[in-house]
């Protein structure tokens, strides 16, 4: 396909790598803080949540763009390992590594266990398939609503003073998101299996970041310093934001109520 | 001082290597690793056995042919220095040295630790080099170039083209060779004209050769001889899309 042809490059496709790298960092963000809504409690997740499902044609683009990063992340980096273990048939009999850290040399196998967390991830909280019981939880509130005033046609009623409604309280049914993590997160497998795939992910973004800003060519002599230890600051302070969550729904610091 | 040397011994590119142990016994410290080498094959002669073939030329730091890993690093585990550079004085009285070929797939084994590396050379064959017109050279001055360039470009064409990096490097990748030869070149004025036609030519014969992709482990930094730095790859990196680019314009 046209579209992979960039796959004949090695530089173009570590700068591949690089640019889904960042897209998906991005949503690592942006998805850490919406979870973190759950210390402020039910209705403001749940409102979030709510939220973004309303925004409709903008969450589906978001979903692609993801998606499509994920599949261009993953290929290239399949076929950049397949190139890299033909270029080094044979190994040294002595491994004497100066500076490539575990993190580095486990890119590939982090993915990979990275990849099949966030299918089983999308099974369980997105598509609520591997646990049902989790996944159907839905709460009451309340609305305000107007009261439509008989035959009134829908010219009529642009026209018409708000005053002349009857505002009521209507019950409406969301999502409960809060109830379904916290639910997710008292079984304690699920939240090791989570508490591990997030230490992976942080122990992949601690290389990847940094890659990501070489690749891009964002170096400097004092900057790359500089950047090398903020990226493993940040991909630390990630990870601990992460697993703070399940350690909160499991110690009971969050959704006693539930 | 006495050592236990394990060399990787290879009739010919086709035919299957293993490794022989020779034990040294009143080796000077201040004999080079090279010059431990030559002092056994003497002894290997007056066996007559066959002799380890290694290349080397220079012995002076500044060639690049000397080509070896000893215990697992390219060159030896001494920061910027080249194996002929690398004194017995280095290691520890009884140190056993395991020293291998450089390994890559670009770089066949042409006999014990020889390798052929004309890979690189075909990388600057490429576009390497800036085309002049003959006759006399103009005024060295009539070409401004900045301090900073002149510098950096010095730092990049420190490269003596041995092959560590790719030795180095577990995905046995040419890019910091690759990247130094083109930025050597970028940086100055007189590389200007094929600046963008030389950064395509020479990465598409980098992938040609079957050298694989930078994972940014920067082993090839640490064992490079001549200290040259990663940040040339991330500029190679650049320096490439914005070819590309304006090659599809």
């Amino acid at each position: 396909m046209a579209i992979f042809s960039f796959l004949r490059s090695t530089v173009l496709s570590k700068i591949v790598m690089a640019i889904t790298g960042v897209l998906l960092l991005l949503f690592i963000i942006g998805h850490l803080v919406g979870n973190l809504q759950i210390y402020l409690g039910p209705e403001p997740l749940n409102t979030y949540a709510q939220f973004l499902k309303s925004i409709g044609e903008i969450l589906w683009i978001v979903r692609i763009v993801l998606f499509v990063s994920l599949v261009l992340h993953i290929i290239t980096s399949l076929y950049l390992s397949s190139i890299n273990n033909s270029a080094k048939p044979v190994k040294y009999q002595v491994v004497n590594y100066a500076k490539a850290k575990i993190n580095s040399r486990s890119m590939l196998v982090t993915g990979i266990m990275i990849f099949a967390f966030i299918t089983y991830h999308l099974l369980h909280f997105t598509f609520g398939i591997t646990n049902p019981e989790h996944y159907e939880q839905h709460e009451l509130t309340v609305k305000k609503a107007y009261v439509l005033p008989g035959n009134v046609s829908e010219e009529q009623l642009k026209s018409m003073p708000k005053n002349c409604f009857v505002e009521q309280n209507i019950l409406t049914e969301r999502h409960d998101v809060y109830k379904m993590v916290v639910l997710g997160f008292r079984n304690p497998f699920i939240s090791l299996a989570y508490i591990v795939a997030v230490v992976l992910l942080g122990f992949h973004l601690s290389h990847a970041i940094k890659s990501c800003f070489h690749t891009l060519g964002v170096t400097g002599p004092k900057f790359t310093p500089w950047m090398e230890r903020c990226s493993t600051i940040f991909s630390i302070i990630i990870t601990l934001l992460y697993v703070s969550i399940p350690i909160s729904v499991l110690l009971g610091l969050v959704g006693g109520g539930v | 001082m006495k050592f236990t040397l394990h060399i990787w011994r290879q009739k010919d590119t086709t035919s299957k290597g293993s490794f022989e142990t020779y034990k040294m016994e009143d080796v000077s410290e201040h004999m080079s690793l090279l010059e431990m080498i030559d002092v056994l094959n003497e002894q290997l002669i007056s066996e007559g056995k066959e002799p380890i073939a290694f290349d080397h030329d220079c012995r002076e730091g500044i060639c690049g042919a000397c080509s070896m890993t000893i215990n697992g690093r390219p060159h030896g585990n001494m920061k910027g220095t080249t194996t002929c550079q690398l004194h017995m004085r280095m290691f520890k009285d009884g140190d056993e040295l395991w020293i291998e070929p450089f390994r890559a797939r670009a770089f066949p084994v042409i006999k014990d630790l020889v390798v052929d590396r004309s890979a690189l050379d075909r990388i600057i064959a490429a576009g390497g080099y800036v085309t002049v017109n003959t006759g006399a050279a103009q005024d060295a001055n009539s070409i401004p170039v900045p301090k900073e360039s002149a510098d950096l470009a010095m730092d990049a064409a420190q490269c003596i083209g041995c092959g560590a990096c790719v030795a180095s490097c577990p995905n046995g990748a040419a890019m910091l060779f690759t990247a130094a030869k083109i930025m050597q070149l970028a940086l100055l004025p007189q590389g200007q004209p094929e600046r963008k036609k030389r950064a395509i030519a020479m990465i598409e014969q980098m992938d040609k050769e079957g050298f694989g992709a930078c994972r940014n482990y920067y082993e090839c930094e640490a064992n490079c001889p001549k200290n040259i730095s990663v940040r040339f790859i991330s500029r190679m990196n650049i320096e490439f899309l914005s070819a590309a680019t304006a090659k599809s314009m």
